[in-house]
């Protein structure tokens, strides 16, 4: 078995890392198969009369302020958020774990460059980029999306994994590799990687939430996804307006994405454990 | 981290919050409004350039004074009906001529009298298109402007027209010559004078907290009685949640409309220290159809260069549901570009109600049919009846009735894209007619006049193109009358509305929501602070 | 090693120098233009336009306007922000004192309480103090913190009327009051939004300091110390935590610029008159010299706290050497 898959395996013997997968595998269900079972999360069937309800067996999420179903439209929501989530987390660390370890490994010039270019980038806000490369742009297919957030996350993992080879590449076990003539990959990927899993993982779990969250800060500003379209981070915003009033069409968005960031923990720590060449 | 250092941050914290309450100052002869922008520059006819905002003009409100005010019945037209300022009497002299004098009470705050000279330079700046454009444009059928004597100042006209005191008065307050007339007109001295502006009206400067508020103290020799009110402080919260908060919190007294949605209004009402007064607003909600191809700039557009088609879009609109589901109580349908402040709104005709059946009859006459049973109607060569509806970012009530309209629309075969945009690219978008159709909010002038501007065939801001000459010679004659002549106006609405340039949604209502202890509250629509002085004193 | 500083110090000027250019040139490839947020109070004919256009100096070619800028940075006279019609200089250092009280007091709560909390995870790993630690931290890092804001303001603020909801004094009270009052008044308008910018970035701090330090505490001459007779206070705090100090400091490194332009939403939700929200409300209405001041503030700051960290790291571990 690859070495990957021992660690797999291992995670799903530890208990939370079984909760998180089977947690995680869960609400991705829920958003692939829910939206055929439920309402039409965009119909605004009686927009003065059953909007702001509370939840109740019809609606067991409640209605929104249109007279949405808001269960629909999470699990419709679900589908966007957890994939551009996804996809921009992992794009963003494995970018960032390259560039890392590379940087932090070979030192020199190498380094200087791309950590200079590193901090170029981090010296503009992440917000403020995307604003403008967006505004540029103004409607962008999710993919693009995805590729835009994904692109403009890694920097500060990247410096954070050049952090630790730093410290590690002085360590006995890789000074030994070296003296016995291993290539450069090889020790990169075969010994410093691993060690620096843990906080890469840490950074692939945060992250998650934390593209969600910048979905709804995007929204806020007008660009990101479109209305009508629901993704959690847009309902959470729709619903500050509504926070006293009807406040369950925030909260349940909200527990999605908690629930989901908690779950991607779990599992990450697990992961983190297993991976670890010196034991749990 | 060890006990003590726990036990002093617990300390701390409740100290803080215990004390806190103790300083919070509720002085009752003085009243906090909050506002959601800065103003930055309160100083008329220095305010026309990149800060011409309500926000600013709310303030000078309260430092300047006019020569006259517009009265409660709003009417601009004729002579009559304007409530004396700085000017105590005025009389016509003949059809081109008026003549007012100044009252002799009437002194800037540093003490110096006013006279016919501040009038004189004031209209000078404000008639100098490189100094005020948009004034110099509003006041361009001034003639001239004399002095006889301190106190009299002699207004002559290019031509007789209705509106003629209104184009004296209204456009500008008074500046302090003696203080400015100095200066080069774009200099660093102006912002000094801005910083801390000198004005002879019911309120002077105190001080400025960058950022966070300004505040104001009475002019206790104000010659038209002294304020109830002694100290007013305007403090800005740009986000809509922390102004209400505030208001809430008893943090504030007052704000004009309180932030949507509906439910907010809900909330001031059941509290207890609050109070909610409706205020008619210039604030005029349309969807603009843009009767040029934006692709295509010169060629009409596709789908709606077609007047029937657009009528049809209308019909198609159940529009008393859109203001009811998003404004509640607080708005109506109205005929043609009429926001609630005009007084033309007064006896207007009643809008039509929704007709989706007639809306499909006359989609269906002019070629649009369902012809793949995709739920979207097509025309002969199979082109979609699908537009873009282009809405800002900033306001979050347009934002939910452009969701309600995509789905009105849907039910007749049209395929409605809701784009949102930021309000910088907005406005820019607009402006090029990289539009199908807009969702506009105009402020609109008191004045009828000021709907030349964007519904006359060669009107600046027509963006959606639109041209009815019979609707536009309609405009210039009620324009041109020399008395208020609502029959003359309401001939041109109904000139405009069948012409069909745009979707006239709803005439707001404001919000305004304001302490209890104020016992009587006097808001006019036309500046919403302006008689604060006129307040009576507040219970404490 | 002070050879590397200064060509490390060079770097850093050029870094900047770079990105002050890229973030010029993106915003100026931006659509929209200042004036145009003008039109949505009252529409304004192409005539005012072009007039205006002409005062701001906007009908200039971009090279020009550009040269302009750079002339600016060398003389610090960063121009006028068209939207508030004062010197650029002026507006960020009146807004810079809140700005820094504000994420100077997140920064002290998230890396006093956070890192004790971290640790106190990695000692007790695995157990219910560790698990309901982790789920509390993340449900925070999850909340938006606009959300966040809200639901404090209104449950401290309304409902309890405890502390005060927004703003960052109290305009009733007199500018010659008492010196005491003054600071308890800031304070108090203080703690809201400070609690609510650290809770969701605590669990950053946490995660990472209690990760760094379970690996740490795995090494042998942890064990070699807890061997010696040394009591689990000492070993933890006098040999583990040093050395799992390195991924602390760059977040910290990190955090440092991004809490003076990345607090925007809660300065927005406490009308906390920070720089955050003045930049964002300037890259909105696309106030291009303003926007482009605060630019240069975070830039700066950012590479300054790049150049600090890499120093920290050389000293706090002898063995990083720098080629």
């Amino acid at each position: 078995m690859s070495p990957l898959r021992h660690a797999l395996a291992r995670a799903w013997r530890d208990p939370r890392g079984r909760a998180g997968a089977l947690i995680l595998a869960a609400v991705t269900l829920g958003a692939m198969i829910g939206p055929h079972l439920l309402p039409d999360p965009l119909a605004q069937p009686c927009v003065l009369t059953c909007r702001d309800l509370g939840p109740s067996l019809e609606h067991p999420f409640g209605t929104d302020d249109l007279s949405r179903d808001v269960l629909a439209r999470v699990a419709t929501g679900g589908r966007i958020s957890l994939g551009v989530a996804l996809l921009a987390v992992a794009l963003s660390v494995t970018l960032g774990a390259v560039t890392g370890l590379v940087a932090g490994y070979l030192g020199g010039a190498v380094d200087t460059m791309l950590m200079r270019l590193v901090d170029a980038a981090l010296a503009i806000p992440r917000l403020f980029l995307l604003l403008l490369v967006l505004a540029v742009w103004e409607q962008v297919p999710v993919l693009v999306l995805v590729l835009l957030i994904g692109a403009t996350g890694w920097f500060g993992t990247g410096r954070l994994v050049r952090g630790e080879v730093l410290r590690l590449r002085e360590e006995a076990y890789v000074r030994a590799a070296e003296a016995l003539g291993a290539s450069r990959r090889r020790i990169i990927f075969r010994h410093l990687l691993p060690n620096t899993a843990g906080p890469l993982l840490v950074a692939a779990t945060l992250g998650v939430g934390d593209v969600i969250l910048l979905e709804a800060g995007l929204s806020f500003l007008g660009l990101g996804v479109q209305p009508p379209t629901p993704s959690w981070g847009g309902m959470i915003l729709d619903a500050k307006a509504v926070l006293v009033a009807a406040p369950w069409a925030g909260i349940f968005p909200g527990l999605a994405i908690v629930i989901t960031v908690l779950a991607a923990n779990l599992f990450g720590d697990a992961l983190r454990d297993a991976v670890d060449p010196r034991g749990a | 981290m060890s006990w003590t250092a726990r036990l002093v941050l617990a300390a701390a914290l409740v100290g803080v919050s215990g004390v806190w309450p103790l300083l919070a100052h509720r002085e009752s002869a003085s009243i906090v409004i909050v506002t959601g922008q800065e103003a930055t520059a309160p100083v008329p006819t220095l305010m026309e350039k990149s800060q011409n905002t309500l926000a600013n003009q709310d303030v000078a409100d309260q430092l300047f004074l006019r020569l006259a005010d517009v009265g409660p019945g709003m009417v601009t037209a004729g002579d009559q009906g304007f409530v004396p300022m700085l000017a105590r009497s005025w009389t016509r002299r003949d059809s081109l001529t008026l003549v007012f004098d100044l009252d002799p009470r009437a002194r800037w705050h540093d003490g110096a009298p006013v006279t016919s000279r501040d009038v004189l330079f004031t209209m000078g700046r404000a008639r100098d298109p490189a100094i005020a454009p948009r004034l110099a444009n509003v006041t361009r059928r001034i003639a001239s402007v004399e002095a006889e004597g301190e106190h009299r100042v002699v207004f002559r006209f290019r031509e007789v027209y209705a509106e003629q005191f209104y184009d004296a008065t209204f456009h500008t307050a008074i500046v302090p010559a003696h203080l400015l007339e100095r200066l080069p007109p774009n200099a660093k001295a102006w912002t000094e004078f801005a910083a801390r502006p000198v004005g002879s009206g019911p309120y002077h400067w105190v001080r400025r907290q960058q950022g966070e508020f300004i505040e104001l103290a009475a002019n206790e020799d104000f010659f038209l009685g002294a304020p109830a009110i002694k100290r007013v402080i305007v403090r800005v919260a740009v986000n809509a949640d922390a102004r209400l908060n505030l208001l809430l919190a008893g943090e504030a007294d007052a704000t004009e409309n309180i932030p949507p949605p509906i439910t907010n209004i809900d909330r001031v009402t059941e509290s207890k220290h609050l109070r909610v007064v409706p205020v008619p607003s210039s604030n005029l909600g349309y969807l603009l159809f843009n009767q040029r191809d934006p692709a295509h700039p010169g060629q009409p557009h596709p789908i709606l260069a077609d007047r029937d088609v657009r009528r049809a879009l209308i019909l198609a609109l159940d529009r008393p549901l859109l203001v009811r589901a998003v404004l509640g109580r607080y708005g109506d349908v109205p005929f043609g570009p009429v926001s609630s402040q005009l007084w033309i709104h007064h006896g207007a005709p009643t809008p039509a109600p929704q007709d989706q059946s007639t809306a499909r009859r006359l989609l269906a006459g002019r070629g649009w049919v369902d012809r793949d049973q995709d739920g979207v109607r097509e025309n002969r060569n199979n082109a979609p009846l699908a537009m873009n509806l282009l809405v800002t970012a900033s306001s979050q009530q347009r934002q939910q009735m452009a969701l309600m309209i995509q789905q009105q629309l849907r039910e007749v075969g049209v395929k409605l894209d809701v784009i949102r945009v930021e309000p910088a690219v907005w406005a820019e978008r607009r402006a090029a007619g990289d539009f199908d159709i807009d969702f506009s909010a105009a402020t609109q002038d008191p004045s009828p006049s000021g709907l030349a501007f964007s519904w006359t065939c060669d009107g600046p801001g027509n963006a959606g193109h639109y041209c009815d000459r019979g609707a536009d010679s309609l405009l210039f004659r009620a324009m041109a009358s020399p008395t208020a002549d609502r029959g003359l106006w309401h001939q041109f609405l109904r000139r405009v509305e069948e012409a069909a340039p745009a979707a006239f949604l709803y005439g707001q209502v404001y919000v305004f929501g304001v302490n209890r202890r104020f016992p009587e509250v006097i808001i006019r629509p036309v500046s919403s602070w302006g008689s604060l002085w006129r307040w009576p004193a507040p219970r404490s | 090693m002070t050879r590397w500083l200064v060509r490390r110090t060079v770097q850093a000027a050029v870094t900047f120098a770079i990105a002050v250019v890229l973030m010029f040139v993106l915003m100026r490839l931006a659509p929209g233009d200042p004036l145009s947020r003008l039109q949505e109070s009252r529409p304004m004919s192409p005539q005012e336009m072009a007039h205006l256009r002409a005062l701001y100096q906007l009908d200039q070619p971009i090279h020009r306007q550009f040269a302009k800028f750079v002339r600016g940075v060398f003389t610090a006279d960063l121009g006028t922000s068209i939207e508030h019609g004062l010197p650029v200089t002026t507006l960020i250092a009146s807004r810079l004192p809140a700005t820094l009280l504000l994420g100077g007091a997140a920064i002290l709560l998230n890396f006093t309480l956070g890192l004790w909390l971290g640790v106190r995870q990695a000692v007790r790993r695995g157990s219910h103090v560790d698990r309901a630690l982790t789920v509390l931290s993340l449900a925070g890092y999850a909340t938006p913190s606009f959300w966040l804001g809200l639901v404090l303001a209104w449950l401290v603020g309304i409902r309890l009327g405890w502390l005060p909801v927004a703003g960052m004094r109290d305009p009733l009270l007199p500018p010659d009051a008492p010196w005491p009052a003054r600071m308890v008044d800031v304070a108090a308008h203080l703690v809201l939004p400070a609690l609510t910018l650290s809770i969701v970035t605590i669990a950053g701090t946490m995660r990472y300091q209690r990760n760094a330090l379970l690996e740490v505490l795995r090494l042998p001459f942890i064990g070699t110390a807890r061997a010696k007779g040394l009591p689990e206070r000492a070993v933890v705090w006098r040999h583990a935590w040093r050395n799992a100090l390195f991924p602390v400091i760059t977040l910290f490194g990190l955090w440092l610029p991004l809490l003076v332009t990345g607090s925007v939403f809660v300065e927005m939700v406490f009308a906390w008159p920070g720089l955050g929200s003045l930049a964002a409300s300037a890259a909105s209405s696309r106030d291009y010299p303003l926007v482009m001041g605060a630019a240069l503030l975070a830039a700066g700051l950012v590479v300054t706290a790049s150049l600090l960290t890499d120093l920290a790291y050389a000293l706090l571990d002898p063995r990083v050497r720098y080629s």
